[in-house]
């Protein structure tokens, strides 16, 4: 993908010699390579250590592959479960690894590396210049989960962890408050863990429904949680249901699914709520009261998906061996704009 | 060892031994062998035999003597961890283990792991290649791995003890005993391996963390003649084991994997006249732990019970044409943490005819037909031949349909088992060439197989994985073999070689299938003199692919040399020393899963 830089480089020298003639505005200076585009993190088969981010520009049309590898020369590790980003600082989470990657999110430089203290880890969230990583522990072990806390300063893990539910997942931070989604890990929860910021411990823990697999929060200080439902081979199978948690006071209400109905990716965008559910895409009002009975997009196999500036981004993982692929809809007329091929197992859409 | 010497020189071809012999060596043959079809049935298949000289020159790992004296690739996920083998471009689960002419695969996936397999257990150990199902069962698609153990109905009472210790604080422990007369016989060996298995990482400042292991493995074999006609045998094998699991350059680990096998089998052979039957009431267990976090007691287990009854029959009607007829039940009880107690049964039976319509050509015709409680088989048939076009050559050619059935993971996994999988099929066509001159013998073979129905795992639209028959691969390709001794005065020199060229592809991408080398080769050398002896083992391993990359291949070396004390008392002493890994070579087996630095082993053998 040397084109790629080549072009950035024409590009950023045209924007400085555009922007010297003008004195009257500073002159715009690309922060790395990586910046404007799409970065589709990629779990990678469990155990073959072959995790990667590529770099997709947002028309689709340039994909770079294995861009913590081309830029830093090394692997980047197993099994990359999720991007979060802390200002110029991105912080990807590798399960199998058990570590984090720290780098910079416009030239992917590593910056850090945290091997230490974590157990299975899925997500980060920060609060307070410190980082929430939810850990599994041993995915066989329904009693070692926690929070382990990360002093951003110097990317050390704190002494004290937070021990909470089997499985937490997904966590999001909203004002001084943490919200863990307890998916279940191997098995399935129903939990919300909610923690404290200031006092950096765990408040209380909430039911929602089974299987809490995607967190939101709105612009009016709600948290939508989307819950799978337990599936069919469970023998004790759920519908999913979509919980909307007022985060002042922690009161909450709930929409149900149909009893075989597993709907998951929540996304928002706009005072609307986007979701997956069987092939589909579904839309909802935020202020709406009950589900919407039609799909704005149907016939499509996501591992995820995610809402960005009115347009749908979808990765497909395909028989989870071959390349995946990401494919943009827009979801003013719910066509498909593009499509590119990425790496292996494609899990996550992130905007730079 | 006498008698295997005349069985080797049958298998090979077509021995010079007078046609008035036959019949005293086919008696030996049924009463020696557990396996009798392996040398009888066989004249179109290529079986390379490995010896017990060479089987004593590598009493390291069952995988290293076969991957430096073989066709056989394997996977290996490092020194002493799960380590299948396969060949012809097949996988782990497409290869047939063979204990004592008993299909020893796992119930549970299907493949057996030559790391839990102790090299000083068995006294041969027979290379099939190409499609056996019709005598082995399921998995004989790419070829089948044949270990036996021998009686010998002779006066004699011979000891030996056993040590050994090298790098990585790696012990290794053997005592056998092998005594008997005319009417008994009997073999006893045990064996226990335990290493640190902490080598370096090469290229890295660091080492294999969490590779330690152990194991026991208990051999017994007893032999009896009730009557002139009837023998009466029991073979049982023993192997308990423990082993961490090593992480990989980019994943730690901290996982612990215990397992055992118990294997015992009862073989009543009667022999009146033409006419030879044998009976064999056989048990096999199989069951391992897996801890996730060894410093836990949190485990999945998996367990499978299998009893077989087994009948052979066989008919010599004249001195050039024979019948056999093999009837097996087997009833297999499985549980585990990933599906509840589950059973299933099965019932084959079994048609083989060999005929020699003139002294230089031999053919056998054979059908089997399986039923079995969860799903149909098809009908399964070999036809192969052996012409000798000279004393020197011989052309062998065979044609099968094999199969091989689900395994219990496929079948009741909990999420994802699928019970209306079928088996996978195959057929298969093998041309061999074999040149034999004095002192060197070649082989070439090629062949080509074609499988459908391939039992994948991949996602269903809920994301629950599942196993599916969806794809279809062919492999053809070329496997070249020579061996030649030489002596001049008190010096003895072998050579041996082996290469394979492989295709094997997806026929949905047109892809060379992920861990197949296009190129695999070996090359080993031997030398003695009087009491000295020495060898050297090369192997090249070529490229392979894997998921979305590939994978490096590599070429390593051993080294090793021994010498005789006290050759003519009573008592014998060994002292051999061995280099492995002699270039300090820094290679990959499995992505990201280094081999270990050049290390060393003492080894010392008191015979008495």
């Amino acid at each position: 993908m040397k084109l790629n830089k080549v072009l950035l480089l024409t590009f950023a020298i045209g924007v400085f010699f555009t922007s010297c003639s003008n004195d009257d505005d500073a002159p715009i200076v690309p922060k790395g390579d990586y910046e404007n585009g799409i970065l589709v993190v990629h779990e990678g088969n469990f155990g073959q250590g072959n995790a990667s981010v590529s770099f997709v520009t947002f028309d689709l049309n340039t994909v770079e592959n294995d861009v913590f590898n081309n830029v830093n020369g090394d692997l980047l590790g197993d099994t990359a479960q999720s991007i979060s980003f802390n200002g110029d600082l991105a912080y990807i989470v590798l399960n199998v690894s058990n570590k984090i990657e720290i780098v910079n999110r416009y030239t992917f430089e590593s910056v850090a590396t945290i091997d230490t203290g974590l157990n299975n880890p899925r997500y980060i969230a920060f609060y307070d210049g410190k980082g929430y990583v939810t850990n599994w522990g041993d995915g066989t072990n329904v009693n070692d989960d926690y929070v382990a806390v990360i002093d951003l300063s110097t990317n050390t893990l704190a002494s004290t962890i937070i021990s909470v539910e089997e499985g937490p997942e997904e966590i999001v931070v909203s004002g001084n408050t943490i919200y863990v989604a307890h998916q279940g890990g191997f098995g399935q929860n129903n939990k919300i863990s909610i923690i404290n910021g200031p006092f950096n411990a765990l408040d209380k823990t909430i039911t929602v429904g089974d299987v809490p697999n995607s967190l939101q929060l709105d612009s009016s200080g709600n948290l939508w949680v989307l819950c799978g439902g337990k599936p069919s081979w469970t023998g004790d199978e759920t519908g999913g249901q979509l919980f909307k948690i007022n985060t002042t006071d922690n009161t909450f209400t709930s929409m149900d699914f149909g009893g075989t109905e597993h709907p998951n990716f929540l996304s928002f965008e706009n005072g609307s709520i986007y979701y997956y559910l069987g092939g589909s895409v579904y839309k909802m009002d935020g202020t709406a009261t009950a589900l919407p009975t039609s799909a704005e997009i149907t016939g499509l196999s996501f591992y995820n998906m995610t809402v960005h500036d009115g347009i749908l981004y979808g990765v497909d993982a395909k028989d989870f061996t071959s390349n995946g692929s990401l494919t943009s809809y827009d979801l003013s007329t719910n066509s498909e704009t593009n499509t590119a091929t990425v790496n292996i197992i494609p899990g996550g859409i992130y905007f730079n | 060892m006498r008698h295997i010497f005349i069985i080797w020189l049958l298998a090979v071809g077509f021995s010079n031994v007078a046609v008035a012999q036959l019949d005293s060596i086919q008696k030996l043959e049924e009463v020696f062998l557990s396996d009798g079809k392996l040398v009888q049935y066989a004249a179109g298949s290529k079986v390379e035999q490995l010896n017990d000289s060479i089987i004593a020159k590598n009493p390291v790992s069952l995988t290293g003597l076969l991957s430096f004296n073989s066709n056989l690739y394997f996977k290996e996920n490092g020194f002493g961890m799960v380590s299948s083998p396969s060949f012809r471009g097949t996988n782990a689960s497409q290869t047939a283990v063979i204990w004592n002419g008993i299909n020893i695969n796992s119930q549970l996936n299907g493949q057996t792991d030559f790391n839990t397999m102790n090299v000083t257990n068995f006294d041969v150990i027979d290379i099939r290649s190409g499609g056996g199902s019709v005598q082995y069962g399921s998995g004989a698609i790419g070829g089948s791995i044949h270990l036996g153990n021998s009686l010998e109905f002779n006066s004699h009472f011979d000891n030996s003890i056993r040590l050994s210790y090298g790098s990585f604080n790696t012990k290794m422990t053997n005592a056998s005993s092998s005594f008997g007369n005319s009417k008994f016989s009997g073999n006893v060996n045990i064996a226990y391996v335990d290493s640190d298995n902490d080598h370096k990482y090469l290229g890295t400042d660091r080492v294999n963390e969490n590779g330690e292991f152990d194991n026991l493995n208990l051999n017994v074999n007893l032999g009896y003649f009730i009557s002139d006609n009837d023998v009466l045998k029991l073979y049982h094998q023993s192997y308990n084991g423990s082993r961490n699991f090593s992480g990989t350059l980019v994943a730690p680990s901290n996982s612990k994997y215990e397992d055992e096998n118990y294997r015992t089998m009862l073989e009543w052979t009667r022999i009146s006249g033409a006419v030879s039957s044998k009976l064999k009431a056989v048990h096999l267990h199989e069951k391992f732990k897996y801890f996730e976090n060894k410093d836990n007691n949190i485990f999945s287990f998996g367990k499978v019970n299998t009893f077989i009854l087994n009948h052979n029959f066989n008919w010599r009607l004249s001195n050039t044409l024979q019948f056999r007829s093999i009837l097996e039940f087997n009833q297999f009880n499985g549980g585990g943490s990933s599906f509840g107690d589950s059973e299933r049964s099965a019932f084959s039976a079994t048609a083989l005819i060999n005929h020699r319509p003139s002294k230089n050509l031999e053919y056998n015709v054979n059908v089997r037909k399986d039923f079995t409680s969860d799903f149909n088989n098809p009908l399964l048939f070999s036809v192969d031949a052996a012409y000798r076009v000279s004393n020197l050559y011989i052309i062998q050619f065979n044609g099968s349909k094999n199969f091989r059935i689900p395994t219990f993971n496929d079948l009741y996994w909990q999420p994802g088992g699928n019970l209306s999988l079928e088996p996978e099929s195959s057929y298969q066509l093998d041309l061999g060439h074999n040149f034999r001159f004095k002192s060197l013998n070649i082989n070439l073979n090629t062949y080509y197989i074609t499988t459908k129905d391939l039992i994948q795992w991949r996602p269903d639209n809920t994301g629950v994985w599942q196993p599916i028959n969806v794809a279809k691969s062919h492999s053809y390709g070329v496997e070249l073999e020579g061996q030649s001794t030489l002596k001049f005065r008190n010096h003895t020199f072998t050579f041996s070689g082996h290469y394979s060229y492989t295709v094997s592809e997806n026929l949905e991408t047109n892809k060379q299938l992920i861990y197949v080398p296009f190129h695999k080769g070996n090359l080993s050398m031997a030398h003695s003199f009087k009491s000295f002896s020495m060898f050297y083992q090369q192997l090249f391993n070529g490229e392979v692919f894997i998921i979305g990359n590939d994978l490096d291949g590599f070429n390593v070396a051993n080294i090793g040399m021994g010498y005789e004390l006290n050759k003519k008392g009573k008592v014998g002493y060994n002292v051999n020393f061995r280099v492995n890994n002699l270039y300090n070579k820094n290679y990959q087996n499995v992505a990201l899963r280094p081999m270990p630095n050049r290390n060393y082993q003492i080894l010392t053998t008191i015979k008495f």
